[in-house]
């Protein structure tokens, strides 16, 4: 699927792997892939959405409030800390499936205990299915666009037409209609062009 | 693996990173938890004040915790 991303497309994501990383609470979320559009390395996207208001700190504000729930997804990193005090993880988390069910924790907020286990086999960076619909979409933006590849700008537009993420709540909550701002993106790439 | 093998070596020590960092994993663990057994003790029938006095807080502090988000969580997805 990223073989026809261009380097700053690659770039965005990775990005949005680390945010994911770095807040405990991988896979990528639409969120996290909103944060790395706002850098100021993702190019068109960025001077969108600063026009538009957004820059990486007022998204981190609002991902810290939307998000802001008592529990964090638990990380490869918890399981090796919880070893060295002697607690395995799995064990806990396969005797809460028991009775719960094998993705109880996943029901409960923000927890995705299911993600979690299967994370920790070392599959990191996998998206949540809303962020891969996303991707998705960028590909279908980039055809109906006539790009050959796919850049951090069709992420955008793929961002914005999935339409129910965190993202695009991000961008609701801050008066900003999506509708707008893909237009605004169509407008700065025409004179781009 | 040496990763974690070091580490778990240093936390048993007083190296103070792996120390809390364990510490955070386990507040993480415990967190997961109870918004599981809170949400499971409300479908077993519990009142907020059942819940409070079983995990020894208030019950305005379990109840601002716990009683708006499932449906908040439902609309907006990650």
């Amino acid at each position: 699927m990223f073989e026809r991303f261009t380097n700053d497309a690659r770039e965005t994501v990775n990005r949005a792997r680390r945010e994911a990383e770095e807040s405990g609470a991988d896979p990528i979320g639409t969120h996290h892939l909103l944060l790395a559009l706002a850098s100021p390395d993702a190019g068109l996207a960025h001077e969108v959405l600063r026009g538009a208001g957004l820059d990486e700190r007022r998204i981190r504000a609002e991902i810290a409030r939307l998000v802001s729930t008592p529990t964090r997804a638990l990380g490869e990193e918890d399981a090796a800390a919880l070893r060295t005090i002697g607690i395995d993880l799995d064990s806990v988390l396969a005797r809460i499936g028991e009775s719960f069910g094998p993705d109880a924790l996943r029901t409960v907020g923000e927890v995705p205990a299911e993600e979690t286990l299967r994370r920790r086999s070392r599959r990191v960076g996998r998206f949540t299915p809303r962020a891969r619909k996303v991707v998705e979409l960028a590909l279908r933006e980039a055809i109906r666009l006539r790009d050959r590849q796919i850049g951090s700008e069709h992420l955008l537009l793929g961002l914005i037409r999935e339409g129910n993420g965190l993202a695009c709540r991000i961008l609701v909550d801050n008066g900003i209609e999506p509708g707008d701002l893909r237009n605004a993106l169509l407008a700065r790439r025409e004179r781009a062009a | 693996m040496s990763e974690a093998t070091d580490l778990a070596s240093a936390a048993s020590g007083t190296d103070p990173r792996a120390g809390l960092r364990a510490t955070l994993a386990l507040r993480r663990l415990a967190d997961s938890l109870e918004a599981l057994q809170v949400d499971n003790a409300r479908r077993h029938g519990w009142s907020w004040q059942e819940i409070a006095d079983a995990l020894e807080v208030s019950k305005q502090a379990v109840h601002k915790k716990y009683a708006s988000r499932r449906p908040a969580a439902q609309t907006w997805e990650d």
